[in-house]
């Protein structure tokens, strides 16, 4: 129990050093009255949507919270719950079991919510502090960048670590039961954050770019732009507040999923490493990424300006110092080498999936060149081979996967399949060990964006905006460098969750007295069975559905900013820069846009499996979920980089290629861009969670639909729950399916 | 007189403004409601030395502030053989703008025959009084001279053209690569220039009739040159670093 509690110590030890980061970034200097002025703009249009965010999200919150207590109720408690807490009455336990699980949903949706918001709030204060300080030094710029971020990155590992790590020490064996109302929270809430910031950002980017740069030939960030605040504060809502979220329930959810499996092997082996040590490395984690972090400085003098070095550098320190520590741990602690074979693994899968990411979208290798040169006869050729590549990229992404999945069969060869299957989940923790940079790495990007904005919003000189330009650049890699490890650690959660739901169901079914040759363990997903195969059809659409209603929300958005913009540009005086444009109201209507795509699109991921479940069984259930884990993964990955690949052939158009801006090239790339911009930064990143959603979901209602549905029966009341579960998502298709026509701005 | 006087060259046009060089460029490049939109290339003019040319109580008259003290943008003087009849050396700084609105000014330097690389040809987009894109085996001062001195049919008064970038095209049509050149129909380029290259005879080849888009401000080499027979004038154009360096706005706007 001593390392449990050091464990709760670095938690703590790590939200702490995020408080210090955040003071030494809030004593930083504002710059002139100038800059101020763009930055409330921005300071108040996030806080206008973090607001009305909460507002729709709240209600949502509190349903979950009384459909979890009341889950006992329908599913009695596991075994491991009686065990410890042995002693209870019946009702007693149920009521600790429910109230827990309750709490643990709320815990998870509150620190989720707060990763991304304050986040995204500590992001908006740097900002502004950052573009001040490139007026002085790259040094100082850089430093404070890079620290803000990082007050995000250690919000999410300190979180993650400490949430579930409290459960264990309150619940020890029985944290399985109200584990999953916390995975359950930060998911559910990422899963929002994801959806609303990506629809947020790309309405106001499409439709600033849109107007300003192709219809009016502005400049990024031109002040005439009525829809550029609402850009800038988008890469916080979008990059910031979305991706934070989106890093912290894969964090949650591998630990959870590692702790219910570690403790599927404790009642077996009775050996509490199974589960510490998974707690143990997260730690680790932590102190190294506070290690790694604090050295990420920009040279003496401010005269290193390449900034991507000092990143990396800190990035590979921690790496370095996690490794050297995982394998004391294992060689003092565990005796045994295997669980640290998986972790190596996951930080492996890590570096190998960001190489992959980065020879397909970055501009110095073949394919972005490729992608550019086929500019040159147009933007049909550009996207057809910007999709080429994209499916190309998604082949070798998932084969690194597999192989991955694969080495963890080889460590645990000979053992039980939740050997294996623990040993997946350990390689999502280890993927996910240096979160603290990751998170800083992409929240960087965000903040060195606003930096370069609000220099330019703000007129400031020169040699401050070169310094803002170069950490621009930088963040825009950042940025796509964690996208990768984003969607890599995703998939690996999944499959460790899906181990979980194996488990899981399994357990019920001992409970239910069924006999071992027919449990889910041992017979596993048999897709001959024709309603499993019909799950697996039907989850794999599932991606697809929910892909397409995200970029139809995003282009009705878009449409409607156009407009006004377009609106405003006839205002006289705004062209010639006497009269300001109303900032606001771009902001509010990517606001509203935002937030009444949310609701439906969270439906038809939770409500999704209970119809599979209930109409179809738990197995075709297992086979709907392997369904949405292959199509999700295949898609999202292709969608962020081909679309970070289109993105990347515009940036080296932009940077002189073939004529540089202006040129037929570069009108092609300008295509290729906003074709992709949605795809990699709206439906891609929002497929993650809605895996994870649609995961989660189907471990709480497996227990229950096979309460109610006997081997070889129907159930009227499951029927019924999916008929109008069904009815639900139907609904759900057709409000996000509604005209894209553009509706007055006034209605707003 | 408190007015400017520029010579437009998208389209040829003479114009008086209160508008500073800068002010005017982005006016001219992005008008008031956006309802124009594109690049501008325009020369100042010397107002004394075409005082002849131009009516300076029209001028006085029309270029006054607007009620509202706003300045009047422009006044036009003249759209028609305009620079046939403005003598060289009334030309001062010409000036580039980008089509959002960042200008660059240009100023009038020396032209040295060092500046020519042998053996190499040319590319050049004429820009006023027509607009063909012509490859040459001349080099600027000869190309000038050729087409203004009367020596062949084809004559123009005066020339005003831009020399462009061709690369490894330069010296070697059929071989030399053009991965990075932004020009329509790559192939029938290196054509004009293969025959500049096989027949003697052979000095000026056009690529292109006429002159439609924009210019691309990455490919522009050496700068532009106006003038008649003997009598150039060159604004030499910066390199990518000088822009990047010096003229950042305008760098990162290309």
């Amino acid at each position: 129990m001593l390392a449990i509690w050091c464990v709760l110590v670095i938690a703590f030890f790590g939200l702490a050093y995020a408080m210090l980061l955040r003071r030494q970034v809030m004593a930083c200097d504002k710059g002139s009255a100038k800059m101020q002025e763009v930055w409330n703009g921005i300071r108040s249009g996030a806080d206008a949507y973090l607001k009305r965010q909460l507002r729709t999200i709240i209600p949502l919150i509190l349903v979950f919270t009384v459909v979890l207590f009341f889950s006992v109720y329908v599913v009695p408690p596991t075994a491991e719950s009686r065990l410890r807490f042995e002693g209870y009455s019946d009702q007693s336990l149920k009521l600790i079991i429910g109230a827990g699980r309750a709490v643990a949903f709320i815990m998870g949706s509150v620190f989720s919510l707060m990763v991304g918001q304050f986040g995204m709030r500590m992001a908006v204060q740097a900002n502004v502090r950052v573009a001040s300080a490139s007026g002085r030094s790259f040094t100082e710029a850089l430093k404070i960048a890079y620290r803000a971020g990082t007050v995000t990155g250690m919000l999410t590992d300190g979180l993650g670590l400490l949430g579930g790590t409290l459960i264990f020490i309150i619940f020890g064996v029985a944290s399985p039961d109200t584990l999953l109302g916390f995975g359950f929270g930060g998911t559910l809430l990422a899963l929002f954050m994801r959806v609303g910031g990506g629809i947020y950002t790309k309405a106001a980017d499409v439709g600033a770019d849109l107007v300003g740069k192709v219809e009016a030939g502005l400049p990024e960030d031109d002040e005439r732009n009525a829809a550029v605040v609402a850009d800038l504060v988008g890469d916080n809502v979008g990059d910031c507040a979305g991706m934070a979220a989106d890093i912290f329930e894969s964090y949650e959810v591998t630990i959870v999923s590692t702790l219910i499996l570690g403790v599927v092997l404790f009642t077996q082996t009775h050996e509490l490493s199974w589960i510490i040590f998974p707690l143990l490395v997260r730690g680790i984690g932590v102190l190294s990424s506070i290690i790694g972090t604090y050295l990420v400085r920009g040279g003496r003098q401010g005269k290193n300006h390449n900034a991507l070095k000092s990143i990396n550098k800190g990035f590979y320190s921690s790496a370095a110092i996690s490794v050297f520590s995982f394998g004391l741990i294992s060689y003092f602690y565990l005796n045994d080498w295997r669980s640290f074979f998986s972790v190596v693994a996951g930080i492996l899968l890590a570096i190998v999936l960001d190489e992959i990411t980065k020879r397909f979208t970055d501009g110095r290798f073949r394919p972005v060149k490729d992608i550019a040169r086929s500019s040159r006869t147009g933007s049909a050729t550009l996207i057809l081979k910007g999709l080429s590549y994209g499916f190309e990229v998604t082949v070798w992404q998932t084969l690194v996967i597999a192989i991955t999945i694969f080495l963890s069969i080889l460590i645990y060869h000979g053992q039980p399949v939740v050997y294996v299957l623990y040993g997946v989940a350990m390689t999502g923790i280890g993927m996910l060990t240096l979160t603290g940079n990751n998170v800083a790495m992409d929240a960087f990007g965000p903040i060195a964006d606003n930096a370069n904005g609000i220099g330019e919003l703000s007129h400031l000189d020169k040699d401050a905006r070169k310094i803002m330009d170069s950490l621009d650049a930088t963040g825009n890699t950042t940025k796509a460098i964690t996208k990768g490890v984003a969607i890599g650690s995703a998939v690996i959660a999944a499959v460790a969750l899906f181990g979980s739901f194996i488990t899981d169901v399994s357990k019920v079914q001992i409970q239910m007295g069924i006999e071992q040759s027919a449990q889910l363990i041992e017979t596993g997903i048999r897709i001959s069975v024709p309603v499993v195969f019909i799950g697996l059809l039907i989850g794999g659409t599932i991606p697809f559905l929910f892909s397409s209603l995200t970029i139809n929300a995003v282009t009705r958005a878009a449409s409607q900013i156009v407009e006004e913009v377009r609106r405003q540009f006839r205002i006289p005086g705004i062209i010639e820069r006497k009269v300001k444009p109303d900032y606001q109201r771009a902001v509010d209507i990517c606001t509203v846009s935002a937030q009444r795509e949310l609701v439906p699109l969270a439906l038809i991921s939770v409500l999704s499996p209970i119809i599979i479940g209930s109409l179809l069984g738990v197995e075709a259930l297992g086979g709907f979920l392997a369904g949405v884990i292959l199509s999700g993964q295949l898609l999202a990955v292709f969608m962020a980089d081909a679309g970070g690949a289109w993105d990347n052939a515009k940036k080296t158009i932009e940077d002189g290629l073939y004529g540089g801006k202006g040129s037929e090239a570069h009108h092609a790339a300008v295509v290729g861009d906003t074709v992709g911009d949605p795809l990699k930064d709206t439906a891609g990143p929002a497929l993650n969670p809605m895996i994870k959603v649609i995961n989660l979901v189907s471990l709480l209602a497996a227990p229950v639909i096979m309460t109610f549905r006997k081997p070889g029966h129907l159930s009227a009341g499951l029927v019924i729950t999916g008929v109008i579960c069904l009815v639900l998502v139907i609904g759900a298709i057709a409000y996000s399916k509604r005209s894209s026509e553009t509706k007055p701005v006034r209605e707003i | 007189m408190d007015a400017y006087i520029y010579l437009s060259a998208t389209p040829e046009a003479l114009i008086a403004s209160m508008l500073s060089p800068e002010e005017f460029g982005a006016y001219l490049s992005m008008g008031t409601k956006k309802r124009n939109r594109g690049q501008a290339i325009f020369f100042e003019v010397d107002p004394q030395q075409i005082s002849g040319l131009i009516d300076g109580d029209y001028i006085r008259k029309r270029c006054t502030a607007k009620p509202d003290g706003r300045p009047k943008s422009s006044v036009y003087l003249s759209v028609y053989r305009v620079l046939e009849a403005i003598p060289v050396s009334a030309l001062r700084s010409l000036y580039l703008t980008t089509d959002n609105g960042y200008t660059l000014e240009l100023r009038q330097a020396p032209y040295g025959a060092d500046r020519e690389q042998k053996e190499r040809l040319h590319l050049y987009q004429e820009l006023l009084p027509v607009t063909p894109l012509v490859a040459s085996g001349l080099g600027p001062p000869a190309f000038l001279k050729k087409l203004t001195d009367g020596s062949i049919p084809i004559v123009l008064p005066k020339l005003f053209f831009v020399d462009l970038k061709m690369g490894e095209l330069a010296a070697n049509p059929l071989r030399g690569s053009a991965e990075h050149l932004p020009y329509s129909n790559i192939g029938h380029l290196r054509d004009c220039l293969e025959i500049l290259k096989t027949e003697d005879q052979k000095q000026m080849k056009t690529v292109r009739r006429y002159f439609s888009g924009s210019l691309l401000y990455r490919t522009i080499g050496l700068g532009f040159f106006v003038g008649s027979g003997d009598n150039l004038v060159f604004y030499p154009y910066p390199n990518m670093k000088e822009l990047e360096s010096i003229h950042y706005d305008f760098f990162r706007s290309i």
